[in-house]
């Protein structure tokens, strides 16, 4: 389906001491693909995207962003990469657009492209009138939004979102997923981790479900229904089918008591 | 009033001062004893010194030469105990509101608003955690020492009165500090609302001087003890109507025999301390969920990129950005605008050093060049040993965006490294003015001087900056922590040891000539500043290579 891998994961093992975060996981992820990564917590979704970004170094196995070591050459591949982690600790003594300049001076963005694109993104995202006040005024959605224009701010090839649509309102959400659809027309690549298993239905082209560090199913959804053997089923259900927690009405029965 | 509920608050707000930082520990366990070494370490002082003080106290009053002007050992120990409240008080005031500063830039988890908690029980919680850090470990330390001198001189209940006052002192001081607290949110938010965007600078100066201020009440109390001591004896006395005195009046009036007034000062002191905690309660009640509004520094719509001043001095976009950053956060940032009041107490130390010794005496003489030293030499190296400490452990939780953004070792290295260096030498520029403005060296020992200090903030700077890359303390929890303290006092001990190494070319043939009564020249002086310049630069091209190497290894191993 895909003629060139963005992304290619062999055999990655990763350890924080006795926990293992990521267990002997292989996946490709395919250029201008818009890739589900879905799991429960602690499943080793946030430890996947951060060894793609060279933030964490595997124990075991290799990595491969856009052609690139992310080990042997951290600039180029973070210089390609648009990263939003799950928390938005940002610059809190800056102002947005103080944050935005900074960003897009350490991604090389020429003068004049850069005040064209912080006002542009500025007005997307319903930001325009609070830009010049300190981020430590911010509401957590605004902050998020600073996090994903941050992101998108130097046109990457790749997009690594950590939980992007957290604390964001729907115009905004829809905003995100739409632009996500158009960069990936361009041939720009996203991986994104959620929890709303709605958006990951909806946006993803192929969904990865990782628990306890390992990949249980991965494809488009049918053939996770498939996997499942869930014909019919929402991406709800063959998620708790998948990952062994779908009886959960005794845990309710547990609790009403 | 449910004290179950104070106690929750007060063992929350206490162990997240309490956390062990750096180490991120999944399984965290609490050791008691090292927990408390604070209040351990007071109590041993404490006992020791009131074991001394009680065996010197006995030796002279038993010599049979007992010196003139000295009173019975029982009148002089209850003069003594009885300034030691207000001692308490001011002590507790300045750390308290010390502890009150360190936290200001980090929001509170505000946990207790939305749980099932008065706003009696917060307020109680929240002056005993400020009171739970050093004010009580000095209480504990001044307890015990009066009490065990106590023992051996039939003084044990005016000293247990003492100790019971001296707490009561000491929440009474946390209990304002809990006061100035809020009315300070409230204040900051009219302040940020008139000012617009110059409230970045009336915060900035306003926080510089507060804590100058106090820092120079501090050191007035603590470097003339003994003087201040029989100062306030004869000073509190009088001033009764100060209600700040009053729980030191109580054992001054006991010490005299004066029952009736010791018991209306023991009322007049508890009812100030309820009125107090109950102007918190209600202060709280009416402002204490009040959140500043934010500071517009620009307004909207007038965007502009710069190209940057900093692109003209050879620095690439970058490491002008990193540069542009860390320039806001020392002047934006709370906890580290304290930065600058080291250098700023070092200048007053040695100017109010220099005047209090300008009798005509040689040793005189040579106290006002060591005041003339310090001034010209330590600020600026003082501030680059800092900055450097901190610069890389500042960017706390936020340091995910330096590892995630294309940013190589050498550029965070040059940039750090610049941000060091630029703010000694504003210093450096500042404290040799002042310099030469009150000690009047002439034009070569000026130069001489300035040059010197150039050279020490340029290794220390490169060494303590090492030193910042290895300790660097990334957390904070309760507050910004930046630097692990173990590291902090290898800087010290480092910075020590380099800025000898520096100085030593121009101080050591300056202290010979001295000794053997001959001047310097102009060409001893040339010769030991341009070794002085060898080695500092030497030192800091080695350190830097070598920072180099610790950011490759910071960025790399992002994931610790």
């Amino acid at each position: 389906m895909y003629t060139q891998w963005a992304v290619e994961i062999k055999n990655v093992t990763k350890r924080y001491n006795e926990i293992v975060a990521v267990n002997n996981l292989s996946l490709n992820i395919g250029s201008g693909e818009i890739f589900g990564l879905l799991g429960p917590n602690g499943s080793g979704k946030s430890t996947t995207l951060k060894m793609l970004l060279g933030l964490v170094t595997p124990d075991k196995g290799s990595v491969t962003v856009l052609g690139l070591d992310p080990l042997k050459q951290p600039v180029e591949v973070k210089r390609l990469v648009g990263y939003v982690p799950e928390a938005a600790n940002i610059y809190e003594f800056l102002t947005g657009i103080e944050y935005l300049d900074f960003i897009a001076d350490v991604y090389g963005i020429p003068t004049a492209e850069k005040k064209q694109r912080i006002t542009e993104y500025l007005k997307a995202m319903q930001l325009e009138g609070r830009e010049g006040d300190m981020i430590n005024s911010y509401s957590d959605g605004m902050k998020k939004k600073i996090s994903l224009i941050s992101a998108f701010l130097h046109k990457p090839k790749l997009l690594l979102l950590d939980e992007p649509l957290n604390a964001l309102d729907p115009r905004s959400a829809r905003i995100v997923k739409d632009f996500l659809h158009e960069l990936k027309g361009q041939g720009v690549t996203t991986i994104m981790s959620t929890h709303v298993l709605e958006i990951a239905e909806a946006i993803c082209d192929r969904i990865g479900i990782m628990y306890q560090g390992q990949l249980l199913a991965l494809g488009n959804m049918d053939e996770l229904r498939k996997t499942a053997m869930l014909p019919g089923s929402g991406l709800e259900d063959v998620f708790l089918k998948l990952t062994g927690t779908e009886d959960l009405r005794a845990v309710v029965e547990e609790l009403m008591k | 009033m449910n004290w179950k509920n104070v106690l929750y608050l007060l063992r929350i707000e206490r162990k997240s001062g309490r956390l062990i930082r750096g180490i991120k520990a999944t399984r965290y366990k609490e050791n008691v004893f090292i927990a408390y070494w604070p209040y351990w370490a007071a109590l041993a002082i404490g006992v020791i010194g009131g074991y001394v003080a009680s065996v010197a106290a006995l030796t002279v009053y038993s010599s049979g030469s007992v010196p003139t002007g000295l009173k019975p050992l029982n009148v002089e120990a209850l003069g003594f105990f009885s300034v030691l409240p207000t001692l308490v008080l001011g002590i507790s005031i300045v750390f308290t509101l010390f502890q009150q500063v360190q936290v200001a830039g980090k929001p509170s988890s505000q946990v207790e608003f939305w749980l099932p908690v008065t706003w009696q029980e917060h307020t109680l919680a929240s002056i005993l955690a400020n009171l739970l850090g050093w004010p009580a470990a000095v209480v504990v330390g001044l307890s015990s020492g009066v009490i065990v001198f106590s023992a051996f001189n039939g003084l044990i209940l005016q000293a247990l009165l003492t100790a019971l006052i001296m707490f009561a002192a000491a929440f009474l001081a946390s209990s304002i500090t809990e006061i100035l607290r809020v009315l300070q949110v409230r204040f900051t938010g009219a302040v940020y609302k008139s000012s617009g965007r110059a409230a970045i600078w009336v915060r900035f100066v306003s926080y510089i001087l507060i804590i100058a201020i106090f820092y120079i009440i501090y050191f007035y109390v603590t470097s003339g003890f003994s003087s201040f001591i029989t100062g306030l004896t004869a000073a509190q006395s009088a001033a009764w109507y100060i209600p700040l005195i009053w729980p030191a009046l109580v054992i001054s009036y006991v010490g005299k025999g004066l029952y009736l007034q010791a018991l209306l000062f023991t009322a007049l002191s508890a009812l100030l301390i309820a009125g107090l905690y109950y102007l918190a309660v209600e202060l709280n009640t009416r402002l204490g969920l009040y959140e500043p509004p934010a500071i517009t520094v620009q307004k909207s719509g007038i965007y502009e990129p710069k190209t940057g001043f900093l692109g003209k001095l050879g620095f690439s976009t970058v490491e002008a950005a990193l540069i542009r950053k860390d320039l806001r956060a020392f002047t934006r940032r709370r906890e580290l605008l304290s930065i600058y009041i080291f250098p700023i107490i070092l200048i007053i130390v040695a100017l109010f050093g220099s005047f209090s010794g300008t009798s005509s005496s040689t040793s005189s003489s040579t106290g006002v060049a060591v005041s003339a030293g310090i001034i010209f030499l330590l600020p600026a190296s003082v501030m680059g040993m800092l900055l450097g400490e901190i610069l890389i452990g500042e960017e706390g939780q936020a340091i995910w965006r330096i590892y995630a953004s294309p940013i190589s070792p050498e550029n965070l290295v040059k940039s750090k490294y610049f941000i060091a260096i630029l703010f000694s030498i504003i210093i450096l520029a500042l404290s040799a003015s002042i310099g030469v403005v009150f000690f009047h060296p002439s034009v070569r020992e000026a130069i001489v001087a300035t040059v010197e200090a150039f050279l020490m903030v340029l290794a220390l700077s490169s060494v303590s900056l090492q030193v910042g890359f290895k300790g660097a303390d990334f957390s904070q929890t309760r507050r910004a922590r930046m630097i692990r303290q173990e590291w902090s006092l290898v800087g010290l001990i480092m910075c020590a040891v380099t800025g000898a190494a520096v100085f030593a070319p121009v101080i050591i043939p300056y202290g010979l000539s001295l000794l053997s009564g001959r001047s310097s020249s102009t060409l001893d002086y040339a010769v030991g500043v341009a070794i002085s310049a060898v080695v500092s630069i030497a030192i800091s091209a080695i350190v830097y290579r070598i920072n180099i190497g610790s950011a490759e290894e910071l960025l790399r191993k992002a994931e610790t």
